[in-house]
């Protein structure tokens, strides 16, 4: 049996929530967790014992992993190690919020094998913080920045967005500068979306928000001139890095590997098996103490899919896809080529910067 | 019963004015439907009818009536459809008449159906009763529709009777009147049979069935019988009048109105107008006032959903069979594909039948723009008919275009005369005369394209007239003009659901409209795209509607990708509903908003 490569932890519990995020969180609840990391280390005995686990790459995601105490982190983390084969494990990502990192949290996570950290900043300007409601002051973010420095960590990225609510070009700017001043492995930069279920996007319903797409273009671009210029990779839409800088984890994503996903709302997928594990951390925690199984929604991914997918997320990266699995669509393929969207180096297909601009309108054909 | 005690008469008004509501009244008094299991409205019987309060069919009913003179009568009553669009089908139910009960409504006062109708009911010679309705509304001003009555038509206001259809007021002098002032039945007396055809429906069980007005002779089943216009020979299977349910009687005689149910199979051999004659010992005349009718206005029918093609031909052969004179061909558009040419008595018409296969046949469809037919004569001496502008032959072979232009008169207050004159104008109308008919208003006669007032002209005389204004039209011939056809090009390709045959005058700036209403709708793809208006091969008119810069999501974790991928389906789903020209998908409801946009015209 081929050992599955990557472990998402999904830890969805927030100090305040955010007004444009949907991913699945709850307000931190400190008097139950023990319960909830119970499960979390139930869950992943049960699924060790159904299949080989041997992760390259381990992702605490969320929600925010870091709004656990550092015992709560000890008690987790101790607990995934004693449960594991770590031996061939070369990333290990923990998610943080500024306003959650201590010193003693960073050395802990550094000393229990987490070498990467990918923290929250999403702008340095106070006016946009305040606009995105976020819980920490731009200063926070920078002396936590320091911190996970000062504690080892060699590897961290900083998430970032754009397109954000009274978001002028020059706040943008700065907010980049100051990040490439700060000298990150890793940058993520997102294009604010307004998902359904948030504040946001009642009040973009409404109109009090807009979007522009030009606008979001422009920004857009002016990101990928300027992280290039500096030495980081657009490797994928809206991740660049410094070179071997890239998130594996992520990477392995895009590339259809297979993951294993612990927690709930936590997708995995094994061959032709993808699920779910139901969004709501009651039921969660209940269904696995009660040996029941803690997903929600499954579904099968057929070949045909499978391809479709590895093409559509492929396109994302700038490994691009390899010019052979294209085959059914070539005169698709050889239009874009012509209009530019596409190029190739003989064997791979990959997105041009106009490419990139489209990838969704773009994907569409190969779904 | 005797003929002496026999009345058949109409109801005659401008739309809206109470005819079937003053029709429910009279059915109640004469006790022919009790108040209980009265519907309002009860003459309407289609649920469209019923629904937006007009009378598309015409409802003959047979109502027993014992007078103040102690002498027992039927009347046979016909309540007709007050739109413009069924003006032949009125004169064919006035024709089966002695009598016209003229209804005014006394807030509105005598209007330009109203004008129309009592014209066409002297030319049959009907003692015209006029009727003052709707006196229970403050706004009613009955004297003004006295003077009215004189003024424009010159019957006699003291003759008006004054009631409310909705309070009851004044039916029985209205039932009254009709037995004194209405003739009984003239019967021509050769005996010979001969029957007014005025109406026809369609019947699942019982097959067509014929709606006749005896002129004289008798008909009852087993008689050999034909239709005069098409020499067809049938046999009587069953006679009867309406109660307004169809009853059965032994025969119909001379002077009686009722139905008749041979082995007809469709509407469509069954025309309206037509005298229904004895085979052995026919009529050597048919009735006067006969006429073949013919679509005036066409517009293409397309299923929105290309696999509906055999349901939506299926529906409408259904239609037809109930009203032939709605017709329909096989078309296909390149933009559409494939769906229906289809021929209408007038816009109202039109509207009915789009929206019963949309509702009784649950059709989703999409209508092209209303055209007319013009004549086209060629360099070559020939004349062609087109009623799709897709088929206008080239230019460079036309000598001239003739468009179908219609004689209007339009009822307004005297304040509005400017605006309406600067309408009619636009339309590229001319005005004849105008002629004041009383101190408040005058009318206005003119000639207008027909083309120019399909769609928005009575909404607009209605709107600059706060609701006054009213106007009535009839064809008055071809006449050629300056006309030319308008493509839209959508980079380069033509889209002929768009193609329409304007005026020269008009072109440019029509052009320009649907080319700004088109890249509103159109949305932004990965191409840009040109949108152009032609005459002719010429640009008139351009719109650029820029390629989309950014359609890319910005966060895809693991999580999302079952999301991310059923994202791209749906969308790309969506686009596969779309028609594409070329390069550039066009959303259907592109094609509706255009077509329905006043600019399309
Ligand atoms: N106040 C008032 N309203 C009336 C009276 N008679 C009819 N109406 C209203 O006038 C409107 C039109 O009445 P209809 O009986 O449908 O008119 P119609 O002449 O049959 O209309 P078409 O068949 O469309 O030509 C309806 O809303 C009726 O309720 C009346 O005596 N008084
Ligand atoms: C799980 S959070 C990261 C860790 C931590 N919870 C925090 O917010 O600091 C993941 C990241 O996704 C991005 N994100 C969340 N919602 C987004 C949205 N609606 N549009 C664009 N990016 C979003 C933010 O940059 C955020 O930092
Ligand atoms: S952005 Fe991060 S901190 Fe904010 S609600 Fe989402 S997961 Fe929580
Ligand atoms: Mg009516």
């Amino acid at each position: 049996m081929m050992p599955l490569r990557h472990l998402y932890v999904h830890i969805p519990f927030c100090l305040k929530v955010c007004p444009y995020c949907s991913f699945y969180k709850e307000r931190l609840e400190p008097t139950r967790m023990r319960r909830f990391l119970d499960a979390l280390l139930l869950e992943l005995e049960r699924e060790s014992g159904k299949r080989l686990l041997q992760p390259r790459t381990i992702f605490f995601g969320g929600g925010t992993p870091s709004a656990l105490s550092a015992s709560q982190l000890e008690y987790l983390l101790t607990g995934i190690r004693e449960r594991l084969d770590l031996s061939a494990l070369s990333e290990w990502t923990l998610e943080m919020n500024p306003a959650t990192v201590s010193m003693s949290k960073a050395r802990l996570l550094r000393a229990l094998g987490v070498n990467r950290i990918s923290m929250g900043v999403q702008s340095w300007d106070p006016a946009l913080l305040s606009v995105l409601g976020r819980v920490h002051t731009a200063a926070q973010a920078e002396r936590s920045y320091e911190i996970l420095r000062e504690a080892g960590f060699d590897n961290i990225n900083l998430d970032l967005m754009f397109a954000v609510p009274t978001q002028t070009l020059a706040q943008w700017e700065a907010t980049l500068e100051k990040t490439i001043a700060l000298g990150p492995e890793h940058i993520s930069a997102y294009c604010l979306t307004y998902e359904e279920d948030t504040a946001f996007f009642e009040r973009f319903s409404s109109g009090l928000y807009a979007q522009n797409k030009d606008w979001d273009a422009d920004l857009f671009e002016a990101t990928l001139d300027r992280l290039e210029a500096v030495g980081y990779d657009g490797y994928e839409i809206s991740n660049h890095a410094r070179p071997g800088r890239e998130c594996f984890h992520n990477l392995a994503y895009w590339e259809g590997a297979d993951y294993l996903g612990l927690g709930p709302s936590a997708f995995s997928t094994c061959g032709a098996e993808r699920w779910q594990n139901v969004a709501d951390v009651q039921a969660y925690t209940s269904r696995i103490f009660a040996g029941e199984s803690a997903i929600g929604f499954r579904e099968e991914v057929d070949a045909s899919t499978h391809l479709a997918e590895r093409i559509a997320f492929g396109l994302r990266t700038n490994r691009g896809v390899a010019l052979d699995l294209l085959g059914p669509w070539q005169s698709v393929v050889d239009e874009y080529l012509s209009e530019g969207f596409f190029t190739h180096d003989g064997a791979r297909i990959r997105l041009t910067r106009k490419g990139k601009l489209v990838a969704d309108t773009l994907a569409e054909a190969f779904v | 019963m005797s003929i002496q005690q026999t009345r058949n008469f109409c109801i005659i008004a401008h739309i809206d004015h109470g005819k079937t509501t003053l029709s429910d009244r009279l059915l109640e008094v004469t006790n022919t439907i009790s108040m209980r299991e009265s519907t309002d409205q009860q003459l309407d019987s289609m649920d469209l009818e019923r629904e937006r309060g007009i009378t598309i069919k015409s409802h003959p009913v047979a109502m027993e009536y014992t007078a103040k003179n102690g002498q027992h009568y039927t009347l046979n009553l016909m309540d007709t459809p007050g739109h413009v669009d069924f003006a032949y089908e009125v004169s064919r139910s006035l024709a089966a008449c002695e009598g016209a009960l003229l209804i005014i409504d006394a807030a509105q006062g005598v209007e330009a159906q109203t004008v129309a109708n009592v014209h066409l009911a002297h030319k049959q010679g009907l003692t015209v009763i006029p009727v003052i309705n709707k006196i229970d509304l403050p706004t009613a001003d009955i004297e003004s529709c006295k003077r009215q009555l004189e003024d424009i038509l010159a019957i006699p206001g003291d003759e008006a009777i004054c009631t409310s259809a909705k309070a009851g007021i004044g039916i029985v002098e209205i039932l009254e009147s009709i037995v004194e002032r209405v003739p009984s039945p003239k019967v021509m007396a050769d005996n010979r049979v001969r029957g007014l055809v005025f109406d026809s429906v369609f019947d699942t069980y019982r097959g067509v069935i014929g709606y006749i007005r005896m002129a004289s002779g008798t008909i009852q089943p087993g008689l050999g019988v034909k239709l005069m216009s098409s020499n067809k020979n049938y046999e009587i299977k069953d006679v009867g009048v309406f109660t307004p349910k169809m009853e059965t009687r032994p025969q119909l005689n001379a002077g009686d109105v009722g139905y008749f149910i041979a082995n007809i199979k469709t509407t469509a051999e069954i025309k309206i107008g037509d005298t229904l004659t004895e085979q052995r010992h026919p009529s050597d005349e048919p009735l006067p006032g006969f006429q073949e009718i013919h679509p005036m206005v066409f517009s293409g029918i397309y299923p929105i959903n290309t696999a509906d093609f055999e349901h939506l031909k299926a529906a409408m052969a259904k239609l037809q069979i109930n009203d032939a004179s709605f017709v329909y061909q096989a078309e296909s558009s390149i933009a559409l594909g494939f769906g229906f040419r289809c021929g209408f008595l007038g816009l109202l018409h039109m509207e009915i039948i789009q929206e019963r296969l949309r509702r009784e046949y649950n059709m989703d469809i999409i209508s092209t723009y209303p055209s007319v037919i013009y004549e086209v004569l060629k360099t070559n001496g020939e004349l062609l008919t087109v009623d799709n502008p897709a088929f206008l032959p080239d230019f460079s072979v036309i000598e001239e275009i003739r468009e179908p232009i219609v004689k209007a008169t339009i009822m307004v207050p005297n304040e509005n005369i400017g605006d309406i004159m600067g309408l009619v104008l636009e339309k590229r109308g001319v005005v004849d005369h105008t002629e004041s008919l009383d101190t408040r208003r005058v009318m206005i006669s003119c000639e207008l394209p027909l083309n120019e007032i399909l769609v928005d002209f009575n909404d607009k005389i209605k709107s600059m007239t706060r609701g006054y204004g009213s106007m009535d039209y009839e064809p008055a011939g071809y006449r050629a003009d300056k006309l030319v056809k308008l493509d839209m090009l959508v980079n380069g390709e033509p889209v002929d659901a768009f193609s329409s045959i304007v005026h020269r005058d008009k072109a440019e700036g029509r052009g320009r409209q649907l080319a700004s209403k088109l890249k509103e709708v159109i949305p932004t793809q990965l191409y840009v795209v040109a949108i152009q208006a032609a005459i002719g091969g010429k640009i008139v008119a351009r719109e650029t509607v820029s390629a989309s810069r950014k359609d890319v999501t910005a966060k895809c974790y693991g999580g999302d990708i079952s999301r991310k991928r059923k994202l791209l389906e749906k969308q790309k789903e969506g686009k596969k509903r779309m028609k594409s020209i070329g390069k550039v998908n066009i959303p259907q409801e592109a094609f509706i908003a255009v077509l329905k946009s006043s600019a399309g015209g």
